[in-house]
């Protein structure tokens, strides 16, 4: 049924004709201190008539910016946008947006929120209330014409989203994360919903092209799955889904292809090292990282979490499993079990995470020998020496200088939130602390701060 | 929800009524205003006003004929007031005004008349420049700069230069002392409402900005469906304070002294003046009464219904727990007259415009401009021409001054003014203090009072606008009796018009100090100076800084009215830049004006600038409660 393929995305697909794609697409930001920071690289990705195509990915891999590419909203640095073979200028017309945060005016009333969907298009006021009286009844939202969006629930305001979407005929319909902000049985019953809508043979749309952060839900919906990983952006596995609707996520089939999905995020994210001597007490051995490392933007807080449910629940080891366990998603474990992996307090072979022995002498450490064992292995992290080394010389550092070495140091991270990340643990380890207002970072001076 | 039964275009009417209580006022100027009352008539976008009611009642009541004859009785007395504006004037006979009492309601009507007219300028001004500097960063390098300078020019010394000015261009008529004094009140409002309104355009959330991308909304699509409902909650509060402003200017330009020559406008603030001069105290009193109900009666009719109305601007999706409420505003949208105009007179005429424009446009084109290549240059080029004919302008005005200066004025008098210059920041910051000092802690008291604060905002708000200005000369009266010194009573001068700023911000700020952070600090059994320390002193602080910073900015206007204050022969003058300004303008010496109005414009921004600013800043960096 699943057919894991690699970048031939078109495998499956070759009758149907394309209706928008990328070409060879890359995307730069400018971020602080006016460095550029890449979040597309070579993007190459097509939309083809009728199907359902889930673009996956964490938070700030660029899976948006894709989406806004494809409808206009934003210009590519380089590549190409077509729509019908012809090169995208301004707006696409054959497609619209479905917003996250539902982008609904408040002081427009649901009838009318829907009647902006047209507003671009001239025609005669009655074909325009047929028009919005037909997408409002299409999304089963009848009886709330007049209720103005701040008086309808999370879920009817998303239908409302969807109906202005709809009501314009679009061949493509973008959901931008559409059932994230929607609670767990509200957006299930929505997923339906969309299914069902694009299942229909008598409306214009043609395919559906989903943003997601959720595994499941792009198991759930899609035929085609790209997963895209970040720094920077770039597509890696597409797979083909053929499962029948409605599809059961109880059943094997489906399990397995989220299965596939998850050992490829993590292969990808956490590779397994070659195996490496066990850490002696505060000697900074460690692998060497001859290239300066990224770390995840992830608070001290979760670490420390995550290292107490390993010590307490011994026999939860599996990375999906502790995933559901502390009940975050898939994207956002990945992220705290890399910065404990970065750490030295876990180790992860395959889809393992289990604690090491410094991880152990770590918990079991009080509070001053805890923060001496994190000092010492923030030292070993590379991307802290920008800081490190000018902390030796002089008391204080202004941020802009630091974010500066880090733009250039990772050019496809946020600087502002490595930054942050990096006060965050040096602030636990006892090294650094921030003053907010002259915007400086500088050195902790402390009875416990032993230079070995 | 009640609101929820009534339909959408009902919803939409009472902006009508606003305009017909702002815009359609102005009958004399219906041509120049009536584009600003067809725009502002359809934020709700014409687009959508066929889409059927939800319900339609169709009946008039009781309630229709409060509302018609209402509206008949504003267009009779727009008619009746506007047509004084017109009369021929003389200025070697002009007749005094009438004493009697009974001209009371008819100089009010005056007053009120010239107040609406200039907020009227103030939106289409507001809405024109405050667009451009959010759309277009050449316009915003120049507009923003602007604002900031000539909001800190003291608008009472340019009187005498714009009446002369407006006299030359309306020879003959009153109308141009008239367009002076709305003039001084357009330029007392203006700069706030512009940079409010450029503010909530530029801070409108990306995703509902992306979704009129997306749905491809032309401009003006954008403008009335978007950007102007966006703005529509912070613009019409920042209406209202201004407006309240604009009392203080509307009392002190109806009676002017210029150039020895004695100008006296009909309305309240000139009936005042010269009741004080014949000492007649009963007609001096009328007309503080008058005073009051107009600015009460305002607010009533206009600003609170306003202000229900737009409570569905808020930007949150959620339901408010108290929505503002208005007597006012439930009769209009009682009344089925608008309804009935609306679907009988304004949507009809609605089509029918969109039937004459549709031509134009090539049908199927999405819009973004396509066939307006032409009008867009046209535009631009009226716009650069206008803008270069200004700058142009501007150049030669400052270069004249700058000259007339440099020949007339001599450095040791520039050292004086200077030096009064300091008098009246002395004077401005010892208000300051004083205020904060009286009010901060009644403020606080009554604010942590939500029933006693539920009667007083609104006095203080009402306090905030009523003219004080106009009762000085029976103040002076007092210091006069008493012997108090002038140097030391013109601070309770400025203070009588400007401390409220201070008290009901103050209120607000303890209004809005969270209970669980009240409930937290009664746990710990905080209370006294411990209580104020950690609490309720960093807790108002930036509420405190934008009342201090608005009264401090007002006291350096007040300062040309309160430092020189005449109470029947007996002139009593004080040392500081507002006397000398005052003195110079009535003795009509250009240079010294010139002079003495830079070095204000220069002290305002200079303490803007070391002073509030940082504030400001300390403020939002520490003191943020969220």
């Amino acid at each position: 049924m699943l057919q894991p393929s690699a970048p031939a995305p078109n495998s499956a697909k070759q009758g149907s004709p394309v209706i928008a794609e990328l070409r060879n697409v890359t995307k730069s930001f400018t971020v602080a201190g006016g460095s550029e920071m890449k979040v597309l690289d070579q993007i190459d990705l097509a939309v083809h008539e009728g199907e359902l195509l889930a673009l996956l990915g964490q938070s700030g891999s660029g899976k948006s910016t894709i989406l806004r590419c494809l409808t206009g909203l934003a210009q590519p640095t380089s590549g190409r946008v077509l729509c019908y073979g012809h090169p995208l200028e301004g707006i696409n017309p054959h497609a619209s947006i479905v917003f996250q945060t539902f982008a609904l005016y408040p002081w427009l009333t649901v009838e009318q929120n829907v009647a902006v969907g047209l507003m671009s298009k001239r025609m005669s006021s009655a074909d325009r209330d047929a028009a919005v009286e037909n997408a409002i009844e299409l999304i089963g939202l009848s009886n709330y014409h007049a209720a103005y969006p701040r008086e309808i629930s999370g879920g009817m305001r998303q239908r409302v989203g969807i109906a202005r979407a709809l009501v314009s005929e679009p061949e493509i319909l973008c959901l931008d994360e559409a059932f994230s902000a929607l609670d767990v049985l509200t957006a299930e019953n929505l997923r339906h919903e969309v299914i069902g809508l694009w299942h229909k043979k008598d409306t214009s749309l043609k395919s559906i092209f989903m943003v997601t952060h959720n595994i499941e839900e792009a198991v759930e919906m899609a035929t085609r799955i790209c997963i895209l990983f970040p720094r920077p952006g770039r597509l890696g596995l597409v797979l083909e889904n053929h499962l029948p609707y409605p599809r059961d996520s109880k059943s094997p089939e489906f399990q397995s292809l989220v299965k596939v999905i998850h050992e490829t995020i993590t292969t990808l994210t956490l590779p397994d090292h070659p195996p490496e001597p066990s850490p002696v007490s505060g000697a900074p051995i460690s692998r060497a990282r001859n290239r300066m490392e990224s770390i995840p933007y992830v608070p001290v807080g979760q670490i420390l979490g995550l290292l107490s449910i390993l010590r307490d629940t011994p026999d939860l080891t599996n990375i999906y499993d502790i995933s559901n366990e502390i009940g975050k998603e898939f994207g956002e474990t990945i992220g705290i079990v890399k910065a404990a992996e970065i750490l030295e307090m876990v180790d992860t072979p395959k889809n393992d995470v289990r604690l090491t022995e410094l991880g152990q002498r770590f918990l079991s450490a009080d509070r001053i020998g805890r923060r001496q064992i994190f000092c010492d292995q923030i030292h070993n992290l590379r991307i802290f020496h920008i800081i490190i080394e000018y902390l030796k010389l002089q008391d204080e550092v202004d941020a802009d200088q630091i974010l500066k070495d880090i733009a250039s140091a990772l050019p496809y991270d946020n600087p502002e939130k490595i930054l942050q990340t990096m006060v965050a643990w040096g602030r636990y380890g006892g090294i650094m602390d921030f003053n907010a207002s002259a915007r400086t970072v500088f050195a902790l001076k402390d009875e416990d701060d032993s230079d070995e | 929800m009640l609101k929820r039964r009534i339909g959408l275009q009902h919803e939409q009417w009472p902006l009508l009524a606003f305009l017909w209580a702002t815009g359609v006022e102005e009958i004399k100027l219906r041509l120049a205003l009536g584009a600003l009352c067809l725009a502002a008539c359809s934020p709700m976008n014409p687009d959508l006003s066929h889409l059927p009611a939800a319900e339609h009642r169709g009946r008039f009541g009781w309630l229709d004929v409060v509302v018609l004859g209402g509206l008949f009785g504003l267009l009779w007395s727009v008619l009746h007031f506007g047509q004084g504006m017109l009369v021929r004037f003389d200025e070697s006979a002009m007749q005094p005004l009438e004493t009697s009492v009974w001209t009371i309601p008819y100089y009010a009507g005056r007053t009120l008349l010239r107040m609406w007219v200039a907020f009227g300028f103030s939106l289409v001004f507001t809405f024109a420049a405050g667009y451009a500097a959010a759309k277009s960063r050449f316009a915003r390098a120049l507009i923003l700069p602007a604002i900031d300078v000539l909001q800190s020019v003291p608008v009472l010394g340019f009187l005498s230069a714009t009446v002369t000015g407006f006299m030359a261009l309306f020879p003959g008529s009153l109308l141009g002392v008239e367009c002076a004094s709305i003039f001084a009140i357009f330029t007392g409002q203006v700069w706030n409402m512009t940079f409010g309104f450029y503010h909530s355009m530029v801070t409108i959330p990306a995703d509902l900005q992306e979704a009129a991308t997306t749905f491809g909304l032309s401009r003006w699509q954008r403008f009335t469906v978007l950007e102007v409902p966006a703005s529509a909650h912070s613009l019409l509060w920042n209406s209202m304070m201004s407006f309240g402003g604009g009392w203080f200017f509307v009392a002190q330009s109806e009676a002017i002294s210029v150039m020895n020559k004695s100008i006296k406008l009909p309305g309240l603030g000139s009936y005042m003046a010269s009741a004080v001069e014949r000492g007649d105290n009963l007609g001096a009193f009328w007309a503080v009464v008058a005073m009051l109900f107009v600015i009460v009666t305002s607010d009533q009719f206009v600003w609170r219904p306003l202000i229900a109305w737009a409570d569905k601007f808020k930007m949150e999706l959620t339901e408010a727990s108290q929505a503002p409420r208005s007597w006012v505003y439930e009769i209009l949208r009682g009344a089925y007259v608008f309804e009935w105009l609306g679907s009988n007179v304004f949507h009809p005429m609605v089509d029918f415009l969109r039937k004459l424009t549709r031509r134009d446009v090539t049908p199927s084109t999405p819009v973004s401009g396509g066939g307006s290549r032409i009008w867009k240059g046209v535009f631009m080029a009226v716009v650069c021409g206008f803008g270069l004919w200004v700058g142009v302008q501007a150049l030669v005005g400052v270069i004249a001054a700058i000259r007339t200066v440099q020949q007339a004025v001599s450095l040791d008098t520039l050292g004086k003014i200077l030096g009064l210059g300091f008098l009246t920041l002395l004077r401005v910051l010892c208000m300051t203090v004083l205020a904060t000092l009286i009010w901060t802690p009644i403020g606080v008291w009554i604010g942590f009072k939500p029933s006693v604060a539920r009667i007083a905002q609104p006095l203080a708000q009402i306090a905030a606008s009523f003219p004080v200005n106009m009762t000085f000369p029976i103040v002076v009266g007092v210091f006069v009796a008493w012997r108090i010194p002038m140097n030391w009573g013109s601070i309770l001068l400025i203070a009588m018009g400007t401390q409220w700023y201070l008290l009901f911000n103050v209120i607000a700020g303890a209004m809005a100090i969270p209970n669980d952070l009240k409930d937290a600090a009664r746990t710990y059994g905080l209370r006294g100076w411990a209580l104020w320390r950690t609490l309720i002193l960093p807790a108002i602080f930036p509420f405190w800084v934008t009342g201090a910073c608005t009264a401090a900015g007002g006291a350096w206007n007040a300062s040309i009215v309160a430092e020189l204050a005449t109470w029947g022969d007996t002139t009593l003058k004080a040392d500081g830049l507002g006397a000398f300004i005052a003195d110079v303008t009535q003795r009509g010496d250009i240079p010294l004006i010139i002079c003495s109005i830079a070095t204000m414009s220069l002290f305002v921004v200079a303490t803007n600038q070391l002073l509030w600013r940082r504030l400001y800043g300390l403020a939002e960096r520490r003191f943020r409660l969220d």
